[in-house]
């Protein structure tokens, strides 16, 4: 395959990359790239060796390898081509992508679309701004996780995690069964920011402390880790005075949010909703930059990866339909806006042409609600929470009810109920 | 134990103890650098913000001290300095802002100030400072605070890296035939009649003339010779560096004399942090930023630039100086021979020491040539150092010749500052050993994510290249290992 003739370029080969270019070959196009920094595909999936992945997907649990796996080899399979160990170092407004690898220096090309896939990244410790001394020993959960499951260290024996994420919360299981003992696991919220099934199987099956409404005020230490100041914390996620204490420990690990990794789509002028911190987009994952398709983790932090994977499928189809047809039909006009106890809501946009899924959070846990989707649909759900994501189908049956010149829908969380 | 004779032993390989190392160089000496840690620069060097040429604020200086007339005397050598080693030197000019009439007073002394002293005290190639207006400002500083009324302009300020200055001096040092042992901490001095027997964990070194140059430990080691007895008062200012993507919301440093200073740095990044006022005393050698400071930080920075967001930091550190009188604060320094130790010269420069740090190596040799020490020049001194390359900086044909020549070039090891295997491989050459040694030199782990993706990668080189074991890879030396176990190794332990 020439570079010129390339019809669909996919930047990053994690589950939702690897959704994508599969989707996009068996939708029609020809010549669809793979590009990838790491030497291999699947992304992180390689590192998380916990079950939990594909329930929804293949109806099966499987680890997370097992689950790259089946994408690894459909990638394969249907024909797309995988450039490994290439750094997409720039992407340019008209979709003219530069990268680098070892064999052939720089590259060049400008494919007939893009999807971006580039996932997520942690939050650090700077972005945090925890106070304290600088030492070794403070690591993200993902970090931390990688060493452990792949390159076969253990950074330390006495750990506190800070934050309660997903990762976090695995990773605290990982280190108790490795032999490590976790001091503490510390939530600034009142709850949990991952899933339950992980604070069950992960925290309470191994007697693993929980300590919500806290954090970690202070880091001591000068070359390693010896202790951190944890404290409880007000309604404003102040520190209460007085409630100080500190725990011994040599590592100190982070769980505290993941980040979309947008840099490339900012170079290329892709817009991006503040709230999620990924690209505005319309039901067909498009961003506001013509061909520029994104999904999975890079357009919104996911629950679970097979919302990953689904979503990342549409993304592929479209990006191949639009290297096919070289335009796209009627872009969505009709604002999909978070209303009451809604944090965000992907798509931003809709046509209300065709059938849309809707992949929204709340803000706070909330039980006995309803979702309103403007005045065309309505849904109960019995409890809701921020760490799982709710998915709304928007069918034929309801877009119908679509008035003409409706120019946003808002969404709500109300309370169901005598109040 | 071994046992070393040297002509001249410099203690610290802080900016100080460098640029004294490089100068001495330009001579036929035999001289020797001892650095107590594994790498140089790590000390206050490490911890001072990326101002290497004053401005204004020296101004506040009183013509009387000798530090003042070290930072001044500085001010023009700091940019061929850099070129001749190869340093990237960007003048940014600084902006003080007026909030309103009341507020003149302070620009119009400093203006009256420099007329006065401009060709006396400050060196005449130092170009003018001027009021600018409201219209002015708006224009050159958007995205500054509407409030201020206008600013005195300062074309002379500018940025630099110092940790990266002070490694070019030292290898600039040693490529001129200095001496420089690393790990090599000083633990006690004798003071003969002729020369110092100084002992360190690596054996003793017998030497005749004695730099301290040791930084926040200046007074520690003047003591072990009982040649000085003066306090040091460490003083802590807090400092916050932001992502590239904010880099753009100031031109120049902008700063008032209450809310500190915001500025974009020498890589690009933003970056803020409020002087250190003699309020905030520290306790000795403790340099972890606490609450408060940041949060006050933080407010002054969004005083003077309102869209600055704590989300956008990605790392903080505490600005760290030590004043040698706690009253009279940044306007003096230590340099100089001991009241009563011949021989033991104290370089202890204070505030800002980046900035005075050629003026006080100048200084160095009239003081050695005082003291009895013949200088006689060296012929084959070489002032120039070629930088590593910068890959994120070149051109995309330069990007692929570099490639072609060495294809460790064409693999992206930090995404978020786009620096290379090449590029790490060439750090650890040079005498990276640490993970911060990596990092001071070619920038993985500064960027955005701090490390979380490249630390297991560079950790994996620098094992590879050191030929030490992964789990001996440290962040900066001594204990600082981040990976302290094998796999399993807890789980046989426990068995």
């Amino acid at each position: 395959m020439k570079l010129k003739d390339i019809d669909v370029a996919v930047i990053g080969a994690g589950p939702a990359g690897m959704a994508a270019a599969i989707r996009a070959k068996e939708a029609g196009a020809e010549h669809v790239v793979l590009m990838e920094r790491a030497e291999e595909l699947g992304g992180l999936l390689h590192q998380c060796v916990h079950n939990g992945f594909g329930v929804l997907y293949f109806n099966e649990d499987l680890t997370g390898p097992e689950y790259g796996h089946r994408f690894i080899e459909k990638v394969m399979d249907t024909g797309v081509t995988p450039l490994l160990e290439t750094m997409v170092v720039r992407l340019d407004k008209d979709r003219q992508i530069g990268a680098v690898n070892t064999r052939e220096g720089f590259i060049s090309f400008r494919p007939k679309s893009v999807v971006l896939a580039m996932g997520c990244r942690e939050r650090s410790r700077g972005a945090l701004n925890i106070p304290g001394s600088r030492p070794a020993g403070v690591l993200t959960a993902g970090t931390a996780q990688r060493f452990v499951n792949v390159e076969g260290f253990i950074p330390g024996k006495k750990v506190v995690i800070l934050g309660s994420g997903d990762i976090g919360m695995i990773m605290a299981r990982r280190m108790t069964l490795e032999g490590a003992r976790v001091e503490a696991v510390v939530e600034i919220l009142p709850y949990i920011g991952g899933l339950i099934r992980n604070e069950v199987q992960c925290l309470h099956d191994f007697d693993i402390p929980l300590f919500l409404n806290h954090t970690v005020m202070q880091i001591h230490g000068e070359e390693r880790v010896e202790a951190v100041t944890v404290a409880q914390v007000d309604g404003n996620r102040q520190p209460i005075p007085g409630t100080g204490r500190t725990i011994e420990c040599d590592t100190l690990l982070l769980s505290v949010g993941l980040i979309p990794e947008n840099e490339l789509s900012i170079m290329a002028g892709v817009q991006l909703d503040p709230v999620t911190g990924g690209a505005l987009v319309d039901e067909t994952r498009q961003t506001n930059i013509n061909g520029v398709f994104a999904g999975g983790n890079v357009l919104h932090v996911h629950d679970l990866v097979d919302n990953v994977s689904w979503e990342s499928e549409l993304a592929g189809e479209s990006a191949a339909r639009f290297a096919i047809e070289g335009t796209q039909e009627g872009r969505g006009k009709i604002r999909v806006t978070a209303g009451r106890n809604i944090r965000y809501v992907v798509p931003q946009t809709i046509s209300g042409a065709r059938d849309t899924t809707l992949y929204m959070r709340v803000a706070e846990p909330e039980e006995n609600v309803r979702i309103k989707i403007g005045d065309i649909m309505t849904k109960g759900v019995r409890a809701v929470k921020p760490s799982e994501m709710l998915k709304i189908e928007l069918t034929d049956t309801h877009l119908k009810k679509l008035e003409e010149g409706t120019g946003e829908l808002v969404i709500n969380c109300e309370k169901r109920g005598g109040k | 134990m071994s046992q070393l004779q040297t002509e001249v032993l410099i203690i610290g390989g802080g900016i100080g103890g460098a640029a004294i190392a490089r100068e001495l160089s330009r001579y036929k000496v035999d001289a020797t650098l001892v650095e107590k840690g594994v790498d140089v620069g790590q000390g206050i060097t490490k911890y001072s913000s990326t101002i290497m040429c004053q401005g204004a604020n020296v101004l506040e200086f009183r013509s009387e001290y000798h530090n003042s007339r070290l930072v001044w005397a500085g001010m023009p050598m700091m940019e061929p300095l850099c070129q001749e080693l190869d340093i990237p030197f960007k003048k940014i000019g600084s902006l003080e802002l007026i909030e309103n009439q009341a507020g003149m007073k302070h620009p119009e002394k400093m203006l009256r100030r420099f007329k006065d002293w401009h060709g006396k005290y400050l060196p005449a190639d130092i170009e003018p400072l001027r009021f600018i207006d409201r219209d002015t400002l708006r224009e050159w500083e958007p995205n500054v605070n509407k409030k201020y009324i206008g600013a005195v302009y300062d074309p002379n300020l500018a940025v630099n890296d110092p940790v990266r200055l002070t490694i070019a001096l030292v290898d600039n040092a040693v490529k001129n035939g200095i001496n420089v042992m690393m790990e090599t901490e000083v633990l006690d001095i004798a003071v003969g009649t002729d020369d110092f027997e100084v002992q360190t964990n690596k054996g003793s070194i017998k030497c005749r003339y004695l730099i301290n140059a040791a930084g926040e430990y200046v007074n520690d080691v003047a003591r072990m010779a009982d040649a000085d007895d003066f306090a040091m008062y460490p003083v802590k200012s807090y400092q916050a560096v932001l992502d590239k993507k904010v880099g753009g919301l100031v031109n120049s440093m902008v700063l008032t004399m209450k809310n500190g200073m915001v500025s974009p740095t020498i890589h690009g990044n933003l970056f803020f942090g409020i002087s250190p006022g003699t309020q905030r005393l520290g306790r000795a050698h403790d340099h972890s930023t606490d609450k408060k400071l940041a949060d006050a930080a933080l407010k002054h920075a969004q005083t003077l630039v309102p869209a600055i967001s704590e989300k956008d930091i990605i790392n903080a550190f505490v600005g760290f100086i030590v004043f040698r009188n706690f009253e009279v604060g940044w306007h003096e320094c230590t340099v100089g021979v001991s009241r009563w130790v011949p021989r033991f010269i104290n370089a202890s420069i204070g505030f800002p020491g980046i900035c005075a740090s050629p003026a006080v190596a100048k200084e160095m040799i009239e003081i050695l040539r005082q003291e009895g020490l013949n200088l006689e020049e060296n012929p084959h001194f070489d002032p120039y150092q070629k930088a590593m390359p910068d890959f994120s900086e070149l051109s995309d044909e330069e990007k692929s010749r570099l490639i072609a020549q060495d294809p460790r070039y064409g693999h992206v090891v930090c995404r978020c500052e786009t620096v290379t295997e090449g590029e790490i491989v060439e750090a650890i050459k040079r005498g990276a050993r640490t993970l911060d040694g990596v990092k001071f030199r070619c920038r993985p782990g500064m960027g955005r994510c701090q490390g979380g993706f490249c630390g297991p990668r560079i950790t994996k080189i620098l094992s590879r290249e050191l030929g030490i074991p992964e789990e001996e890879v440290t962040k900066k030396g001594g204990e600082s290992r981040h990976l302290m176990y094998k796999s399993k190794e807890l789980l046989e332990a426990q068995r």
